[in-house]
Order: structure tokens, then sequence, then C-alpha cells
């Protein structure tokens, strides 16, 4: 089907975007921690803020591994629906994490976009593993 | 477009006793495999090709992200790095497009001095400057930019590794297996 010959690559690229984001985020994740917090604040309440904010990109990127994983493996690569819910996941994620960036949002946004944008393809991800290798469904 | 004759050749030279020893590679034939002649194996590796397709889906990415970050810190650079970075980048865009080409047409024409050219570009020329940009926080290295390499990283190692030690390798054999028995068909009466 011709429409899979252009949502592989859009879907790899979105996935490549979000990913790419998050790693930038990682390294400069100075000014979203200040946003979260009061505007006099301690050294102790920075570190807890920070910290929080490097669990959720670090679960981020082990979600990323489980949708990679599924789509590299093949088990997922040519499933147009599950394609076309990454592209669209991930392309808003990649979006709302722009403006995370660039307008400093606070970290409880962030938690939001992991939750609707990283957590949901992984968990459809999981299910088609478990369909695909453990009721031998064939991988459309 | 094809490889000039003695860069063919040279390549070829190259993978057949540089990369592989030629002692070691008879002794492991797999028994279950018989010995055939016109052997229609597909030997072009679906893991290296796959690489490549989505290299080649990232590289203008890369290459914009590059353009921009290394405008915006071009001010800030002292004057040695800039010269080196621009050059940098034009030599391995370059390296890049001939190094893709010549990985497309190795592995799906199952050509060895192509593919061993896409893997000598790869691990002499690509690895290193790509390690450099990532590692030499001297040219002030932004996030952006530590993304988007860490992600032209990987394809570039897996590439080596996929191409060096698979692709190659099965293909050499191949190519071995049948100017061997070549050898002996075609003996003189």
């Amino acid at each position: 089907m011709s429409a899979v010959s252009s949502l592989v690559p859009a879907r790899f690229l979105t996935i490549i975007a979000h990913l790419v984001i998050v790693i930038t985020i990682f390294w400069s994740r100075d000014s979203n921690v200040k946003a979260c917090l009061p505007l006099e604040y301690t050294q102790e309440q920075y570190e807890e803020e920070d910290k929080k904010l490097v669990v959720g990109l670090s679960v981020t990127l082990g979600l990323f591994a489980i949708e990679l994983a599924g789509f590299f493996s093949g088990v997922s690569m040519f499933n147009c629906s599950q394609g076309l819910l990454s592209i669209g996941v991930h392309a808003s994620a990649s979006v709302a994490l722009l403006f995370y960036l660039f307008e400093q949002w606070e970290c409880s946004v962030y938690w939001w976009i992991l939750a609707i944008c990283s957590v949901l393809p992984a968990c459809v991800e999981i299910t088609l593993f478990i369909a695909v290798f453990g009721f031998k469904k064939k991988a459309s | 477009m094809e490889l000039p004759e003695n860069l063919r050749k040279r390549l070829e030279d190259f993978s057949r006793n540089v990369l592989f020893d030629p002692n070691r590679s008879h002794t492991v034939t797999k028994e279950h495999e018989p010995f055939v002649l016109n052997d229609k194996r597909i030997l072009s590796s679906l893991h290296l090709q796959m690489s490549l397709y989505f290299n080649l889906w990232f590289f203008p990415f890369w290459w914009i992200s590059e353009i921009v970050m290394l405008n915006l810190k071009y001010p800030f650079l002292p004057d040695y790095y800039k010269f080196i970075l621009v050059t940098i980048l034009i030599v391995m865009t370059c390296i890049e497009a001939i190094r893709l080409y010549l990985g497309y047409s190795g592995n799906l024409q199952e050509k060895v001095p192509e593919l061993a050219g896409f893997w000598l570009l790869s691990i002499l020329l690509q690895l290193p400057l790509i390690l450099f940009q990532l590692f030499n926080e001297a040219i002030l290295i932004q996030p952006l930019e530590r993304g988007v390499h860490i992600v032209l990283a990987i394809f570039i190692l897996t590439q080596v590794a996929l191409g060096g030690f698979t692709a190659l390798r099965d293909l050499v054999r191949h190519t071995e297996s049948q100017f061997h028995l070549r050898q002996f068909n075609s003996s003189p009466p």
C-alpha cells in the first residue's frame, strides 16, 4: 500500500523530532525548573524540582526505547492505525515541548505532555507486542 | 555512476585480504547448506538497508539544525574554531552524501567494493568527525546540537557494526565460495 511508504518515514521523523527536543530539554532545563519555583527559593527546593524533572525526562526516554524497539523490530512498522496515532501524538508533543521550552512553562505541564504523548503510544506498542508475540496475530 | 576501475579493484582486494582472513573463511561452512554454484540467496542486509533508509530521511534535518546552530554561535567562537567548524560541516555533508549512495548501491546490488567503500568512509571519516562534534566542549556545543549529533552518531555506529560485521562478511564469503567453485568447474580437461 503506497500510503505506508509515506507513513513509515513520517512516523520515524516525528519520533526523532520528539526525541531530539527531549534531549534538548535535558541539557537546558534550568529555566524550566526555575519557573516551577517561587521567587525566593532555596538550593534544596531547586534540587528537588530538578530531580523530578530529570525523572520525568528519563521516563520519557525509557518509553521512547519501548516504542522504537517495536517500530524497528517490525511489530508495528506497518500497522497503519498505530502509525497514525504515533505521528499525531509525537507531532503534538514536539510542538508542546517547543512551547514548554521557549515560553518557560512550569513543571506540572510536563507530566501532562508525558502522559498523553509518551505513555499512550508506548502502551499501544506493548499491546501490539503481546498481540503479535503472544497471540500470533499477523503484524499487518 | 560506477566507481573507477582501479578503486574497485583496490577495495575488493582490501575486503578480501585485510578485513577477512582468507584461510579461515573456507572452514566455516554450515552442514545443512549445500555448496551450490547458482546460489540464489539474497545477501542484502535488511537491517543495514533500514538503517541507511532512515539515515537518508534524517540527514536534511541534521544539516539544517547544524547550519542554524553554527550561525547562532559563530560570533562567540575563536577564529580557528570558526574555520574548523565550517570545514567540518562541508566535509561531513559531502562524505555523508557519498557514503549513503555507496551504502545503498553496495547493499542493494550486493557489490563488495561499494560496500567496503561505504564501511571505510563511515569508520575512518564520519565516526571521528561526529565524535569530535559531540565531545569537544570547546566548540560551544548547544543542546539542540547534542540531540541531533547523538542521533547521527547512533546511526553511524549501527552502520559500522551492521555493515562491517554482517553484510560485508556474508558478501565476501559468498563471492569467495562462488569463485572457489568456479575454479573447479572451469578447470581444463
